[in-house]
Formats: C-alpha cells, structure tokens, sequence
C-alpha cells in the first residue's frame, strides 16, 4: 500500500519518515516533492576506478546538460525512513522535458535518512537549476520483519558515484 | 497492494475507476493494456530550458505510421480517459515494446489520485522506431492507498491529447 500525502505528512510529523526541510505546499495526493541539490559531479563510466573527483555547484543560471552523458546530483532534502520504503521518480512536468531522474533504479533501501544520489540524463540537451522542484517521492507499506541497510551508499550526502566492488569483480 | 486484473474491472464496474472507452480483452492478470492516441506533440527548440514556456509542434499519427527519431522527446497520449479517485495508477510500456527501446514515460510513472485525463506518455526511441495510432503501448496498475486522500487539482487536470510541461510556471511563481 502507497500513503497519501496526508498520511505522509502525518507519519513526517510521528518521526516514521524524514523529511528534511519539509514544506507543507510540496505534498501531492500521494507523494511529496522533492527539490534538486546544488552539487553535481559528472559520472566517469569506470567501475574499476572510483569517480573522486570532486563535486561543483550548479550555477544560479542553470547547468545545460548533455544527452550522452550522466551527471550525478542529490536531493536537497535529506529523505529516509525505517518504517516505510522510499521510492524517488522525476516530476511528470520534467519527464515531459525528456530528463531523466534515475536510471532504472527508483526504489530505496528502508533505513536512516539522507540526500539521494540522483543520475541525471537527458534526452535533448536541456538546462538544470538549482533548488528546482524536480521529482517526488513516495512511501509504501512494508510486509515482513525489517532489517536496516547499512549498505556502502548509507550516510552520503553527496553525488556518490558507483562504489560497488561486487561490479567490478573486486568482491 | 496492487489489484488483479478482474479487480480492475470490478472497480471499473462499481465506478471507483475510470477507462474509457473500456474493453475487456485489454485486461492483464495485474493491470490494463491501455493505446495510444493519435496525437503527438515535439518541442521545436533543440535546447530546453525549463524556465521558459516551450513551443511545441503537433501532428496526426498517420495510419500508415510515423517515426520516432532517438535524440528527440515526444509526447503521445492514451487514447483512454483514464484516473480514479480512490486508486493509484502506475504506468509502464508493455514489454513488447521495451523490446523494441520505446521508452513510454521518462521518470514519472506514477499518476496522481484524482488525476482523471488522457495522460501524457514521453515517448523517446532508443533507435528509430515507427509508431501507429491505437496501438497497445502501455499498461496501467492500480495500487491500494493508505490515509486520507486529497484529490488531484494540478496543472494537467483535464488533459486531452498530450500536454507539454508546463514546469516554467514554476519558476513564474517563484516556488
């Protein structure tokens, strides 16, 4: 079962979920808005090297992104919950730009909260800025007993960049 | 929880969910085969900058076809008037046309509850694909809701045929 914006706001207000800024005006009927973050990197394509470089601001006058290429950004808000499952999509009034949110990946791990990586692309080159109210997210009801992630993405508050040695045959 | 495909007709049949037109052998174990409508809106600027109101370009789908080019964001729409008020819809493509690299949505695949229109799909082509008016594109689940529930009052309420973003109001309104 998905909640509604008024159970989110709800469950916001009892601690079940973290929100945080959270702006009352940014719930919808059965997710919540969420704004892009300042910082960008932009992704190497190489699972065997670790992307450290480091992260840039976007610009107050946008950042014009380029089809062919992944650029890595975060939520500004720091969003997580122990109780229900987190899943981020883009906002249908950037979908219909053709700009990709995540790749593939929509769903969230139930665990402590912080800002999502978020892989931007684009079909048709299009510019970004920052603080935009760019995608939404949305809680549902977990079954089963619940075991935390404390994967290696737990606590980043940055565009973390793929870190995942089972990919590259490290393990 | 998601419905089965008979519980969406049931819904149907009780009024608590709208397709239209509706038809039976569109109807999955888990969710409803919906089609494209025969419309289709591109942006003209190659660069799109959210800021501004884009303008857009529409055509017919002719029946004989029209093809979608890869570097290019287009929106269709279902053919059906769809949403429900007590539901939330996600949509997908079919399989059948993942197979073939037709994106239908980018990134937003869930419907607001209470959202009741021709939705808009993005449609984009991995490679160059050709599409034709009133195909089986897509498909629409129905999930169960928990907590009171406001009802859609946004910018696309009312849709028919597709309907470009609408994001530079926005930035208009300095939200």
């Amino acid at each position: 079962m998905i909640l509604s914006g008024n159970e989110i706001y709800k469950q916001v207000k009892l601690g079940n979920i973290k929100i945080d800024p959270f702006e009352l005006n940014n719930i919808n009927p059965n997710s919540y808005n969420y704004r892009l973050g300042e910082d960008y990197k932009i992704a190497n394509g190489n699972l065997n090297k670790a992307n450290n470089s480091r992260s840039k601001k976007i610009p107050k006058n946008g950042l014009l992104l380029e089809p062919g290429k992944v650029v890595l950004s975060t939520t500004h808000e720091i969003i997580g919950s122990e109780k229900f499952v987190t899943s981020l999509i883009g906002r249908s009034s950037v979908g219909r730009l053709g700009l990709f949110l995540q790749i593939s990946a929509d769903l969230g791990q139930l665990g402590d909260g912080h800002k999502w990586t978020l892989e931007l692309t684009c079909v048709q080159p299009i510019k970004i800025y920052p603080m935009m109210k760019i995608g939404q997210v949305s809680f549902w009801v977990t079954f089963g007993n619940r075991n935390l992630y404390t994967g290696f993405y737990t606590g980043f508050n940055s565009p973390a960049c793929c870190m995942d040695s089972m990919l590259n045959g490290n393990e | 929880m998601i419905l089965t495909g008979n519980e969406i007709k049931r819904q149907v049949e009780l009024g608590k969910i709208q397709i239209d037109p509706f038809k039976i052998n569109q109807i999955s174990p888990n969710s409803y085969d919906f089609r494209l409508g025969s419309k289709l809106k591109y942006y003209t600027n190659e660069i799109l900058d959210p800021k501004i109101k884009q303008p857009v370009e529409e055509v017919e789908i002719p029946k004989t076809g029209y093809v979608l080019k890869p570097g290019r964001i287009y929106l269709g729409h279902t053919h059906e008037t769809m949403g429900s008020d007590f539901f939330v819809p996600i949509i997908r493509g079919r399989s059948s046309t993942a197979r073939l690299g037709l994106f239908v949505h980018i990134t937003a695949d869930m419907i607001d509850i209470g959202s009741h229109n021709q939705w808009t799909l993005q449609l984009y082509a991995v490679q160059a694909m050709k599409i034709y008016p009133y195909t089986l594109i897509g498909q629409v689940t129905f999930w169960c809701v928990i907590g009171d529930i406001d009802l859609y009052k946004g910018k696309y309420q009312g849709s028919r045929g597709p309907y470009e973003s609408q994001i530079y109001k926005d930035f208009e309104k300095g939200v």
